[in-house]
């Protein structure tokens, strides 16, 4: 919050992974998201947080264009994401998560992961149908890689297990494992810590950590401030659409706006 | 003019029927989200009984009908209660509607058995003497039809509009998880709806009889048209299905007089797919449309059964070996038929499984590329001698181009909207197939099509036949193993439960549905081939949508996305009636029946049963599975 937009941005522009400028949307004359800018460096957890309904989500899917931008622009890796289907963005390396843990249905936790692996994947069907030497060492090589994940976040022991049937948490983990099985160029998880309890949020914080580690840049909306803390090297504070305060952890706790936003005003505070 | 008039009246007739039908569509839907295509089925049981008591029996009139129309919806009731009910607590919508396309054909093997398949003719409830205006004749039970019409659509307004009962049914509409919270028993709210269908049905069903002969079958195209019409109108609306079925019965009426009768659903058809196309929510918006996509998918998909992999390869290889020694310990050449039969049909239930078992595209028009597939063939063969591989390779070109027209609607359309476009598209073959008549011979069939042969070799015994299809089968199920135990496979089912995750991975959900629905077509259009090269003879209902329904049903039974589940529904639903001849009769209703019992009792289908036995023979005693690894202890760790 210290340092407002313009000069620090310029420069920090061109090392973005993930550029967002002036995105804006209104709901039927409802303003929900209200000129944004931010930026996601890489090797670092960027995170955005804000009391409820101060529309998180909503810039997550407006990069990820599951929902239509009004105004501004998006850029990822240097490439302009407007009109790009979701495939597409997904193509170049932009892997998000969702809110709802999404694990598909009807499938193991290991197939689970192993679709994410669909996007490295450069053998086609036929080649598959012909039980070709190639498919099937990719085919293996998926699927060492998916074990080495499971294995990574302690569900190896449920591999066979219906994902569907496993604990939130356990949803959870295995929805951020199967986009890092995705291997992308940055990874964006939307409320990851949502339904979980403490234990399980220690968990995703000690996974969180160790993708750092590994050189994955990641932009996390969140709700939970502890969380956010605890693995965020800059955050963005957001409040009824527009940004509010942005800076490191330690900055952030004692801005006095953001502070108000999750408190109330005194003024403000009955309603 | 006069004309035109007079055959207005006709089309208003057929029009009041369709809207009935169609209002019972929007009434179930609109409460339960679900499609209900038993409808026409009880409008001709009670057509049907109501015969049987006022003809057969010589009751009177009036107490034949509402005691036909009373002894229906008791049936319907009862069959609501066992199978609609529980099935909607269980299965997607998409599966309920199949299930109820198995109780429409249950329905429809009944009244093969009770009825027999001859057609009958009901009279007129005030006799034969139409009226007279000037110049234009009206017959009495055009009146009697349109009088039951508004009567129904009045009744239904007041009902839901004014009473207490129709708040609760708008209520589990809106939201029915919120309407049971609010103390409203949505189990019982869907049966009512179902009753209720049930009760407009067999109304339509006595009311229209006498202006129609009554066939076992009949209520099928009840059920479609009134089906086409609430789409055309839209779903959602009671407005729209009056509007639709009064739009439909016009159509085809006019259709019928100024081209040809033998295209009058083609046209009806072409334009419900145009308005899918233009609009595919209907002409009218309903308030409360549904949405298909979330509501879906949460219990969407069961688990499908899979063999361990250290037996699935020595129990493939054994089945294979039994299949190839199997012509050497069966003599009867009935028999031998019956087993070729069913491998051709496990060519289309290979494919129908990539696209519905594991892409989870609904198709319910799967035999019109076999249609295709089958007459492009032994037109060719026929007439320029074609040899038999490449006439086979035209039929899959044809089939091919088809299914790319037909994709610019479907790729577009999920759900019920899918189950329409498709029927419709395997009710335009089979129209088609009637009425061209130069190429298909029309209803009587093609006939004088070679037997199969390659290189002068002629594969024309049941024998031959077996291990050429056989080895087809094996070659077609070798590859497609390979692609559904691979990414393939994986990311069709995960475009199958979750369109948007699978996107967000970087899955061309476009692409591979796309690539599932031309397998599937390459798939059927072969089969449908062979058929034809089999039996040296095509006729439309070998075809038809009754095959449609029938492969669904096979695959349902057999179990879903396992690939080789299709074959033991083709086996049980072929061979059973060759071997018990008496039984033939049944086949009908228990090809609905077993859909119907598959969906609620055997989610895994046949290969389900199978795969948990050969489990149990392999593992010894006492070796607990892994799955039941306690679900908590995931904490734990």
């Amino acid at each position: 919050m210290a340092m407002m937009d313009a000069q620090a941005n310029v420069s920090a522009e061109a090392a973005a992974v993930l550029s967002v400028r002036h995105l804006t949307k209104s709901f039927g004359g409802l303003k929900a998201i209200d000129d944004v800018s931010f930026d996601a460096a890489p090797d670092q957890v960027t995170a955005m947080i804000g009391p409820n309904g101060a529309g998180k989500t909503t810039v997550f899917n407006l990069i990820t264009n599951i929902l239509s931008k009004d105004a501004g622009q998006v850029r990822f890796l240097g490439r302009d994401l407007a009109r790009m289907p979701a495939v597409k963005i997904a193509g170049l390396g932009l892997i998000r998560t969702f809110q709802s843990a999404r694990v598909f249905p009807g499938m193991t936790a290991i197939e689970n992961v192993m679709v994410g692996g669909h996007r490295l994947n450069p053998r086609s069907g036929a080649s598959q149908m012909l039980w070709l030497r190639g498919a099937r060492q990719e085919e293996r090589g998926i699927l060492r890689r998916a074990e080495d994940m499971l294995e990574m976040v302690g569900l190896a022991p449920f591999r066979n297990t219906h994902a569907t049937e496993l604990p939130m948490g356990a949803q959870k983990l295995l929805e951020v494992v199967r986009a890092l099985m995705a291997q992308p160029k940055l990874l964006c998880l939307d409320e990851p810590a949502a339904g979980l309890n403490d234990t399980e949020t220690q968990e995703l914080a000690n996974l969180l950590r160790a993708i750092r580690t590994l050189g994955i840049p990641v932009l996390i909306v969140e709700h939970n401030m502890s969380l956010v803390m605890n693995v965020a090297d800059q955050v963005v504070v957001i409040d009824s659409g527009a940004i509010i305060a942005r800076g490191t952890p330690a900055e952030i706790q004692k801005d006095k706006l953001v502070i108000e936003a999750y408190l109330g005003r005194e003024n403000h505070a009955a309603s | 003019m006069l004309e035109f008039l007079q055959i207005c009246i006709g089309g208003l007739v057929v029009g009041s029927i369709y809207a009935a039908i169609a209002l019972g569509f929007s009434l179930v839907f609109r409460v339960t989200g679900a499609i209900n295509l038993s409808q026409g089925g009880f409008a001709i049981i009670a057509a049907m009984i109501g015969y049987t008591l006022g003809v057969s029996f010589g009751w009177p009139l009036w107490v034949a009908i509402p005691a036909a129309v009373a002894a229906t919806v008791a049936i319907g009731t009862a069959l609501g209660a066992f199978t609609f009910v529980p099935a909607l607590e269980r299965l997607s919508n998409a599966n309920v509607l199949m299930l109820t396309a198995g109780l429409l054909t249950a329905i429809e093997g009944v009244a093969l058995v009770v009825w027999g398949s001859q057609p009958y003719a009901m009279p007129p409830f005030s006799g034969e003497e139409p009226l007279v205006f000037g110049p234009i004749r009206v017959p009495t039970q055009a009146f009697w039809v349109f009088g039951a019409t508004v009567l129904c659509i009045a009744a239904l307004w007041f009902l839901v509009a004014k009473t207490e009962l129709g708040k609760g049914l708008r209520a589990c509409a809106e939201n029915p998880s919120a309407a049971g919270l609010m103390g409203i028993d949505v189990a019982r709210m869907t049966l009512f709806s179902f009753a209720l269908a049930t009760l407009i049905a067999a109304i339509a069903g006595v009311i229209v009889a006498p202006t129609t002969s009554l066939q076992f079958d009949t209520g099928r195209l009840f059920t479609i048209s009134g089906f086409v019409a609430a789409a055309i109108g839209g779903i959602a609306s009671f407005p729209g299905a009056i509007i639709g079925g009064i739009f439909l019965g016009l159509a085809t009426q006019l259709a019928t007089a100024y081209i040809s009768s033998l295209f009058s659903t083609a046209i009806a058809l072409l334009i419900l797919l145009a308005v899918l196309i233009w609009r595919p929510s209907g002409l009218v918006q309903g308030g409360a449309a549904k949405r298909q996509d979330t509501r879906d998918e949460v219990k969407a998909v069961g688990h499908a059964a899979k063999l361990p992999a250290n037996l699935a390869w020595p129990l493939a290889m054994l089945a294979l070996v039994v299949a190839v020694l199997v012509p050497f310990a069966v003599t009867d050449n009935g028999i031998l038929s019956g087993l070729v039969i069913a491998l051709i049909l496990f060519m289309t239930l290979m494919g129908l499984d990539v696209l519905m078992g594991y892409a989870g595209q609904v198709s319910l028009g799967q035999a019109g590329f076999m249609a295709i597939g089958g007459y492009t063939s032994g037109y060719l063969s026929i007439n320029y001698e074609l040899s038999a591989v490449l006439a086979i390779f035209a039929g899959i070109g044809v089939s091919l181009a088809c299914a790319s027209v037909l994709s610019v609607v479907t790729l577009r359309l999920r759900g019920l909207y899918l189950a329409l476009a498709t029927l419709a598209f395997g009710l335009l073959v089979d129209s088609c197939a009637v009425g061209f008549l130069d190429i298909t011979g029309g209803p009587s069939g093609l006939v004088g099509i070679p037997s199969f042969s390659v290189a002068g070799f002629e594969f024309g015994t049941p024998r031959a036949m077996y291990y050429v299809v056989l080895a087809l089968d094996a070659i077609i199920l070798l590859g497609l193993a390979g692609a559904m135990r691979s990414g393939f496979g994986r990311a069709l089912k995960a475009i199958r439960s979750d369109q948007m995750a699978a996107a967000a991975l970087g899955i061309n959900t476009v692409r591979y549905k796309l690539a599932a629905f031309m397998i599937s077509v390459t798939l059927a259009s072969l089969a449908g081939s062979m058929y034809a090269f089999f039996f040296n003879f095509l006729s439309p209902e070998m075809v038809g949508t009754g095959r449609s329904l029938e492969l669904v049903a096979m695959l349902i039974v057999g179990g879903e996305s396992t690939l080789v589940g299709g074959l033991l529904g083709a086996l049980l639903l072929t061979l059973l009636p060759t071997v018990f001849q008496p039984l033939a009769i049944y086949k009908t209703f228990a090809s609905g029946a077993l859909l119907v019992a598959s969906f609620l009792y055997l989610p895994q289908g046949l290969y389900g049963a199978v795969v948990q036995m050969a489990v149990r023979l392999v593992r010894p005693r006492g070796e607990a599975p892994e799955e039941s690894a306690s679900k908590t202890s995931v904490r734990a760790l």
